[in-house]
């Protein structure tokens, strides 16, 4: 059964009921994630679908505050309107997870989702101004606020961004929210290999002309991109974005610098907003499979390295995005997660998630990145303070 | 800041005045920053945020100085860069100088300490005495090791390693009398020969009485001039510091009386900050305040002066030329710019070394007294500069000169002698031949 | 010295064991890393938040890691308060010791690691101040974006501790958002890493909850922070205004029109001159308010949003724009302005205060606060970072006139409240310390603060680290 509280009230007095029964609870918003992290124990279903809608928009000061089951469709028309956008890119992952139904904010913020400009303008945490949640023992809880530098108390704000349903339940959030760019262009370098395009997107990212999204797409997925329009060979794509007169100057000046690396051409505004679009939601492995995927952050600059070692002993496709620091990954028939997680202690560290698998492999394999010892033991006395009776989505984190 | 002084406290008028320093310090914390011995210890009780509040504490409850609170004292350099980062103008300069006094009053210092100290204020600001010491240092300077092993003796060893390898030339630039320029007469102006300076490196005035013969300047070398008291100042030792700036105030009096001067050149800038000081040191002296503060007003660092001169451009010259600004150039006397445009208007190729706002550690007899704290802001001055790639060295300060002398082999002039040289000078000596 | 701010009560079983806690921290340490002489510990019995007072124990200024946890284990075996201090430049008491504290000083504690270019990022340790950082990757084209006004001397230790803003962080973000990683000591001497090269952490959001704790969920030695390419170019402008409710609405106007620049600053008249007398600027004393407009990016970028900033200005009847002419000219304008603080110390002792509003607010806020500090009889100078509505009126008073400070206290209290209830904050980035920690219940509810509160004992169950901050004395939780 799902319950689908209507009112903050209503979810605090059904938060209150199940801590004083200890019955468990598993918090969703669409429910778009259905098969997300650890198999969980079983668990009655608390949906925010009923907190829905616009609480205040001011488009002048740049801020957002929504009830928590607002569909992210409804948020995002409604900036649109006003040329507004969030600056966090949130991914709509429907297609890799071959889920249906309808991806909501609290569930956008709860998980930090965030795409392509993360590694420049922050992810979801960081966009998130405010909250206010439901504890473990059914209180309601306000953290945070709605202006943009706010440094009183602690920062709770963080701590339930990407805390996956394991420690509150959100009821309504604030967000900033930035003008959309006024025109996008993408420069695409072809043929590098994966290092290679390492070193291309290290400097561009060196180089003055704000560099707001770098992906590599190697061969096996290049042709998924834009009905397979990009140029022939890898395609290492850059994207700039701003004022119209700024970004044809920073353009140039990205192109000129590039072509020592290998030959460049660009995509304008359209065929830039698809393909940065599909890199965001994965496309190429949205693929109404069920073979595992992987997304894995780690310093930029170990992202191949990372995969040229697993390719000696794993079938695996992958592309990058984030300069290289994020790493999408797709095993042929075992997820590897051994394997995987050794590597990457090796290579200086970083954490990866098990985004997809079938229920028998997630059964088996740990979807979050286990944590060292001490870590792990804070994280679960930090669960302990906020959810006591453990309650919330227990298992689903660690 | 908040101050706790009782009106009795306030009657002493360098209470006052370091009351009111005192109050103008908001605690900000900027100033540790930028404060030598803050950068190499990390404690803030060597800072200057530290060593305000440790001579507020001392001074609050009229109490005697004591081994802490002279510890701190002791290894602050007085380079000032604290005064010169300090947004709220606190007079840090002024605020030391009352609690070395005070120090220097109530506290008694450990005997070797007292004896090296004492022996420094006997000789260093004589030129005679200095250049038999001299003599005998480098006679003593195979023990330097062994004295530096022993830590009271520490500053003995160091006094050994500073004196020069070979003694200077005797030289006639400190003979008094007066040097009419060649041709013309653009202005008349005194010279302060100096205690150290002549004895280490009379090069130095020489290439300005050059350049500015040349330059059409008549120069006075006063009679009875000396040392100009900083030495013993910054040891807090204010009644002798005072005997030697009355008897400069009256050397130059009599000048002014004479022919008039339009400036006291200095060669040396730590020599500059105390003369430009003498108004507010005899402040209290009803016979000597006005006379003082008149001084003061005419002292001028060579820079300043040529500056004033529109020495013209000439042809660039292919020698890079890291200009060390001292201490007493750029915080004490805030003269940034005019030796560095000089040095470009004369052809030369001026580069700042990083970190140019930290003192080289020579301050004074500091590296004599100091000598761990000052080998290594040595060594990091010499790093800085030497990253420049520099072909030589410019700076306006003897003390600098010796000190970086002894930690790199890039030749160090003083900025007068490079000028001296563009200017038709002969070429100095350090100058490496190409 | 104003006393309305409560300290704890020293542990007594703390103050009677000095001599045996004193001997223990010199076998755990060498010898210039402990202060103890009662004369040496006067100078750390405070921060920049100077009203407020109180000498610690000792002061230990470990050289690593590995002597932070020492100290930290030890002290928290025998239950002793620790009071972490980076530079001591906290507006809000948040490095102000207790009698019973061992200060615990990361200035020995200065290098930087390493600088990864490839990466973006470089690993310092937490005494390192701001601006090295900025200073020591320059060259090459880097920089660390966030710039608290004392970026001279603060410490990243001490921002990570605040949550440090600045002037650029506007269009840049504050610490967190520039924070990858830190090596911490737990409280039980635990030393734990979170986050690293990579971005966003596997598990619970730690290192965002970390930041801003004010040293009271471990100790920070050593950070990783993500460096920025420097833009091309940069200027700054300077708007001058008949009235500071002119200067206020051009403020939300920029920000409602969509273009964001790198930095909007505020200075009233008070402000002006007397930023103008330290830095000698040329800011314009014939204005009552003024902005400094910062721009950056290639030439055509940087001219068109002056074009549409100077359009904005001029439909609030901006009577003068002077745009910057040269790198020295921009470096002098903010020098001016990031001394304001301190530069007033030459006319008055001052306290600082810090509440964020929202932008349509600024204006009502910016008379409201001279209403407060008129019916007080003080004076008020506002210079602050308009762009993000965080507010500094400083306030102005005699420190050595007892009543003079009492007032003055009273003021920023009402001031304070009155951004929260104009719907902002009572900091927007110097940290409550022990300043804002009595109004903290008008921010929040007492839930809201319990929550706060149990997730801090997560990380110190008997509450050592810096006890009398951040939440209010009363009805904290038993240990
Ligand atoms: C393949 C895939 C890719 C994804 N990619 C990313 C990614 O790149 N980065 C990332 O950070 N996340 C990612 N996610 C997480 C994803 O769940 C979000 O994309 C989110 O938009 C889903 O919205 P929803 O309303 O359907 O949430 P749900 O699917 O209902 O829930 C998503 C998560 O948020 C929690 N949650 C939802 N609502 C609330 C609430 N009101 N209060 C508390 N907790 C709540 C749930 O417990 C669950 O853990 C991905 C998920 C999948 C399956
Ligand atoms: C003139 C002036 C201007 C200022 N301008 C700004 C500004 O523009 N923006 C701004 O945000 N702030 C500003 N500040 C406030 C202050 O500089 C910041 O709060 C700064 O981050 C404090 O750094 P610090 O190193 O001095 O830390 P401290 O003041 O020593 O400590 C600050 C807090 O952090 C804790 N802490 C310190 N180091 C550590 C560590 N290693 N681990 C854990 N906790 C630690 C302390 O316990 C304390 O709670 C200004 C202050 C002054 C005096
Ligand atoms: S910079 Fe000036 S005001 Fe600030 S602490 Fe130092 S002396 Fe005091
Ligand atoms: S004079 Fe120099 S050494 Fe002394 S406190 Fe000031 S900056 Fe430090």
């Amino acid at each position: 059964m799902t319950l689908i509280p209507n009112s903050e009230t209503d979810a605090a007095y059904v938060i209150r009921n199940a801590a004083s029964e200890g019955k468990k609870l598993a918090l969703c918003g669409g429910n778009t994630r259905a098969g997300f992290g650890n198999a969980a124990e079983p668990a009655e279903m608390v949906s925010s679908t009923g907190l829905s809608g616009i609480v205040d928009y001011e488009p002048a000061e740049m801020v957002m505050t929504v009830k928590a089951g607002t569909p992210v469709a409804e948020i995002e028309a409604a900036l649109a309107a006003n040329r507004q956008m969030m600056a966090f890119e949130p991914m709509d992952h429907r297609g890799v997870m071959g889920t249906l139904g309808e991806p909501t904010i609290g569930g956008v913020f709860a998980a930090n989702v965030s795409g392509p400009r993360r590694f420049v303008s922050g992810a979801a945490r960081d966009s998130l101004l405010g909250i206010r949640f439901i504890n473990g023992r059914g209180e309601p809880i306000r953290a945070g606020g709605r202006v943009m530098k706010n440094v009183t108390g602690l920062d709770l704000v963080k701590l339930l961004a990407g805390s996956h349903g394991t420690l509150g339940f959100l009821t309504e959030v604030t967000f900033r929210v930035l003008p959309v760019p006024q025109t996008v262009e993408t420069i695409v370098i072809s043929g590098l290999d994966d290092a290679a395009a390492a070193k291309a997107m290290a400097a561009a990212m060196a180089l003055p002309v704000e560099v707001s999204g770098a992906a590599h797409l190697p061969q096996t997925v290049r042709f998924r991109f834009l009905g397979g329009g990009l140029p022939a060979g890898e395609a290492t794509v850059l994207r700039i974005e701003g004022l119209d007169a700024s970004v044809a100057v920073r353009a140039e000046k990205l192109a000129a610098v590039m072509e020592a690396f290998g030959p460049v051409s660009r995509l304008g505004l359209e065929e830039s907003q698809t393909l940065w679009r599909q890199i965001r939601d994965v496309y190429p492995y949205s693929d109404g499979t069920l073979k595992p995927v992987w997304r894995v952050s780690i310093a930029p600059s170990a992202g191949h390295q990372l995969v040229a070692a697993l390719r000696l002993e794993a079938g695996v496709d992958a592309f990058y995005d984030w300069q290289g620091g994020l790493v999408w990954m797709r095993m042929e028939a075992d997820p590897e997660a051994e394997l995987l997680r050794r590597y990457i202690r090796a290579l200086g560290g970083g954490h990866a998630t098990l985004m997809r698998a079938s229920d028998a492999v997630r059964a088996q394999t740990q979807a979050f990145e286990p944590q060292p010892d001490a870590v792990a033991a804070l994280s679960a006395r930090v669960k302990q303070k906020l959810d006591p009776a453990g309650i919330f989505c227990p298992g689903k984190m660690g | 800041m908040q101050t706790n002084f009782t009106l009795a406290q306030l009657a002493d008028p360098h209470v006052a005045e370091s009351e009111q320093i005192l109050r103008r310090c908001v605690h900000c914390g900027f100033c540790t920053a930028t404060c030598p011995t803050y950068v190499t210890l990390g404690n803030e009780l060597d800072s200057p945020r530290g060593r305000i509040y440790l001579i507020k504490d001392m001074l609050e409850n009229g109490r005697a100085a004591d081994e802490e609170v002279v510890t701190h004292i002791d290894r602050c350099l007085s380079c000032l860069a604290c005064v010169t980062t300090c947004p709220s103008g606190v007079d840090y300069m002024h605020l030391v100088d009352h609690a070395r006094i005070h120090i220097e009053n109530t506290y008694r210092r450990p005997l070797i300490d007292r004896l090296i100290r004492n022996l420094l204020a006997a000789v260093l600001p004589y030129p005679a005495r200095f250049r038999t010491a001299l003599g005998f240092a480098r006679l003593g300077r195979p023990f330097a090791p062994l004295l530096k092993r022993a830590s009271a003796l520490r500053p003995l060893g160091a006094m050994l390693d500073l004196a020069p390898r070979s003694p200077a030339r005797a030289s006639d630039s400190a003979k008094p009398g007066t040097r009419i320029p060649e041709a013309g007469k653009r202005g008349r102006v005194a010279i302060l020969s100096g205690c150290a300076q002549p004895v280490l490196d009379p090069g130095i005035n020489e290439a300005t009485l050059r350049l500015l013969a040349r330059l059409g300047v008549e120069v006075v070398v006063p009679e009875g001039e000396g040392c100009c008291g900083a030495l013993v100042h910054h040891m807090g030792r204010e009644e002798q510091a005072l005997d030697f700036a009355r008897r400069n105030v009256d050397v130059w009096t009599r000048e002014i009386d004479k022919g008039g001067l339009d400036a006291i050149i200095i060669t040396a800038s730590g020599c500059g900050t105390t003369i430009k000081d003498y108004g507010h040191m005899l402040r209290l002296d009803p016979a000597y305040a006005e006379k003082a503060a008149r001084v003061s007003g005419l002292a001028k660092d060579i820079t300043e002066y040529l500056s004033t001169l529109d020495l013209p451009r000439l042809e660039p010259k292919r020698l890079n030329v890291a200009y060390h600004s001292a201490c007493s150039m750029q915080h004490g006397q805030k003269i940034t710019m005019a030796p560095k445009n000089l040095l470009k208007a004369a052809g030369f190729t001026v580069r700042d070394p990083g970190e140019g706002h930290l003192c080289c550690g020579s301050a004074g007899t500091y590296n004599i007294l100091q000598p761990e704290i000052s080998a290594q802001l040595k060594a990091r001055k010499v790093r800085n500069i030497e990253a420049t790639k520099a072909d030589v060295i410019a700076t306006g300060n003897i003390g600098c000169i010796t000190q970086i002398a002894s930690g790199t082999a890039i030749p160090i002039l003083h900025t007068v002698e490079l000028l001296d040289w563009a200017y038709g000078g002969p070429k100095p000596e350090k100058i490496p031949a190409r | 010295m104003a006393d309305t701010i409560r300290f704890l009560k020293p542990r007594e079983a703390v103050l009677s064991r000095r001599a045996a806690i004193i001997a223990d921290l010199t076998d755990l340490l060498p010898p210039e890393c402990l202060v103890h002489e009662a004369r040496e510990l006067v100078p750390f019995e405070t921060d920049a938040f100077v009203s407020y007072r109180r000498l610690p124990l000792a002061v230990a200024l470990p050289k690593t890691t590995a002597q932070v946890a020492a100290v930290m284990k030890y002290c928290h075996r025998y239950g002793i308060p620790v009071v972490p201090r980076g530079a001591g430049t906290s507006l809000s008491g948040g490095a102000i010791p207790q009698e019973d504290a061992v200060v615990l000083g990361l200035s020995k504690m200065s290098r930087i690691l390493e600088v990864d270019y490839a990466n973006r990022t470089a690993t310092v340790q937490a005494g390192v101040t701001n601006l090295n950082i900025s200073e020591a990757v320059g060259i090459d084209g880097f920089f660390y974006a966030p710039d608290p006004s004392s970026q001279l001397a603060c410490t990243i230790g001490g921002n990570i501790g605040m949550n440090s803003g600045g002037a650029h962080c506007l269009k840049y973000g504050v610490t967190t958002n520039n924070l990858l990683g830190v090596k911490m000591v737990l409280v039980d001497g635990t030393v734990i890493e979170l986050g690293g090269k990579h971005l966003d952490a596997a598990g619970y959001d730690l290192l965002g909850l970390v930041c801003g704790s004010e040293g009271q969920l471990g100790i920070v030695t050593e950070a990783v922070v993500r460096l920025i390419a420097k833009p091309e170019g940069a200027r700054p402008v300077l708007f001058g205004f008949d009235t500071s409710e002119h200067a206020g609405a051009c403020v939300a106007d920029i920000i409602g029109s969509g273009i964001i620049p790198v930095a909007i600053e505020f200075m009233d008249k008070p402000a002006i001159e007397i930023c103008e007398a330290f830095a000698h600027a040329g800011y314009p004393l014939d204005v009552e308010a003024l902005l400094i407009v910062e721009v950056e990016g290639s030439e055509a970028e940087m001219e068109a949003m002056l074009k549409a900033i100077v359009e904005i200005a001029g439909r609030h009847g901006v009577k003068t724009v002077r745009e910057s002419q040269s790198a020295t000219e921009a470096a002098l304008i903010w020098k001016g302005r990031k001394s304001a603080f301190g530069a007033t110390g030459r006319i008055a002792d001052y306290i600082c205060m810090d509440g964020t509003v929202p932008l349509g607010k600024l204006s009502y806020v910016l008379n409201k606060t001279s209403e407060i500090v008129d019916r007080f009889g003080l004076r008020v100078a506002n210079v602050f970072h308009a762009g993000d509505g965080n507010m500094h009126p400083l306030i102005l008073f005699n420190a050595n006139d007892p009543e003079d400070a009492a007032r003055a206290e009273e003021a920023g209290n009402e001031i304070l409240k009155l951004c929260v209830d104009a719907g902002g904050c009572l900091t927007g980035e110097h940290g409550v310390g022990i300043e804002k920690r009595d109004l903290m219940r008008h921010q929040y509810s007492e839930a809201d603060l319990n929550q706060q509160m149990a997730v801090r004992s997560a990380f110190d169950e008997d509450w050592i680290l810096n006890p009398s901050k951040v939440f209010p004395l009363d009805g904290r939780p038993a240990a």
